[in-house]
């Protein structure tokens, strides 16, 4: 199964606040028992929502709202995507994270959906063009990082 | 550049575990992340099952503290998300706007941080861990 870990935004990585050398180093060892264990497939920070955007829609009509946004729940600073056997070892992997502002803050855990979860709506022709995008991703995505 | 895009449709936080798409959107949606591949712009993307099926880890004194994802008061929460390659914000923008979304959905737009936004010091404590993206790289595609 595969885990979207969801970490929050706070007023420090919404001001561009990066963090210091003690976190960054006690991150870097949580990565890598992620990566030794097999379980990390991505993780990625996002710059704050001040650089960013929102596309509202109704009907045909799109209008943009320019960042920042209220630090509300639903507001993101980074993310990981996981391969684990259950939503519980997920939230083990979760509670040895280091804190990752060192003050308040809370990480979400998401299922993400796999192509099994849809049933026979989901024929083999949708499946094999889901394939075929995927590997396509793939490819340019590592091309991308580098 | 590389942009995530974030799905919010209003309401999901109160779904259902177990609620799944409509059809016909996931048609549209599967046309729409077509043309996101043929233009070179698709990274990477996946949907998420309902927050009622996953849980929030708070960190609140240096300690973790679960709370089941059904109990959660969030008042909005991502449904998916795209991670796509674009030259400028407003490149993101442009390919958001030609989303097939529906009048309860927003589409937030986000751009990553790269190694080369951070300073000096950053890169350095990075650095100790040589091998990390590679590896974690490697394992996605496997």
């Amino acid at each position: 199964m595969r885990f979207m870990v969801l970490i929050k935004a706070d007023w420090d990585s919404e001001a561009g606040v990066l963090p210091d050398a003690k976190l960054l180093t006690e991150m870097g060892k949580f990565n890598e028992a992620l990566v030794n264990a097999g379980v990390m497939l991505a993780g990625e920070g996002l710059h704050p929502s001040s650089k960013g955007a929102r596309v509202a829609f109704s009907g045909e009509k799109r209008r943009v709202i320019g960042g920042p946004f209220t630090a509300t729940e639903g507001l993101i600073a980074g993310f990981w995507i996981w391969q684990v056997n259950s939503l519980e070892e997920a939230i083990e992997w979760v509670k040895r994270c280091p804190n990752p502002t060192g003050l308040e803050s809370e990480i979400e855990i998401r299922q993400i959906f796999e192509a099994e979860d849809f049933g026979p709506e989901f024929t083999p022709e949708l499946r094999a063009q889901e394939d075929r995008l995927r590997a396509r991703s793939e490819q340019l995505s590592s091309a991308a990082k580098r | 550049m590389r942009f995530m895009m974030l799905m919010i449709p209003k309401g999901y936080e109160k779904a259902a575990p177990g609620t799944m798409p409509d059809a016909r959107a996931v048609a549209a949606m599967m046309k729409y992340n077509d043309s996101l591949q043929k233009a070179g712009v698709l990274l990477a993307l996946d949907g998420l099952h309902p927050p009622s099926m996953g849980a929030r880890v708070s960190f609140t004194g240096g300690k973790p503290k679960v709370t089941d994802g059904a109990l959660s008061e969030a008042k909005e929460v991502v449904g998916g998300y795209w991670m796509i390659q674009a030259k400028s914000m407003e490149e993101a923008v442009e390919w958001a706007s030609r989303c097939p979304a529906s009048n309860d959905e927003v589409i937030e737009i986000r751009q990553v941080q790269e190694m080369s936004d951070f300073p000096a010091d950053v890169k350095e404590a990075v650095a100790k861990f040589p091998g990390l993206q590679a590896q974690a790289g490697q394992r996605g595609k496997s």
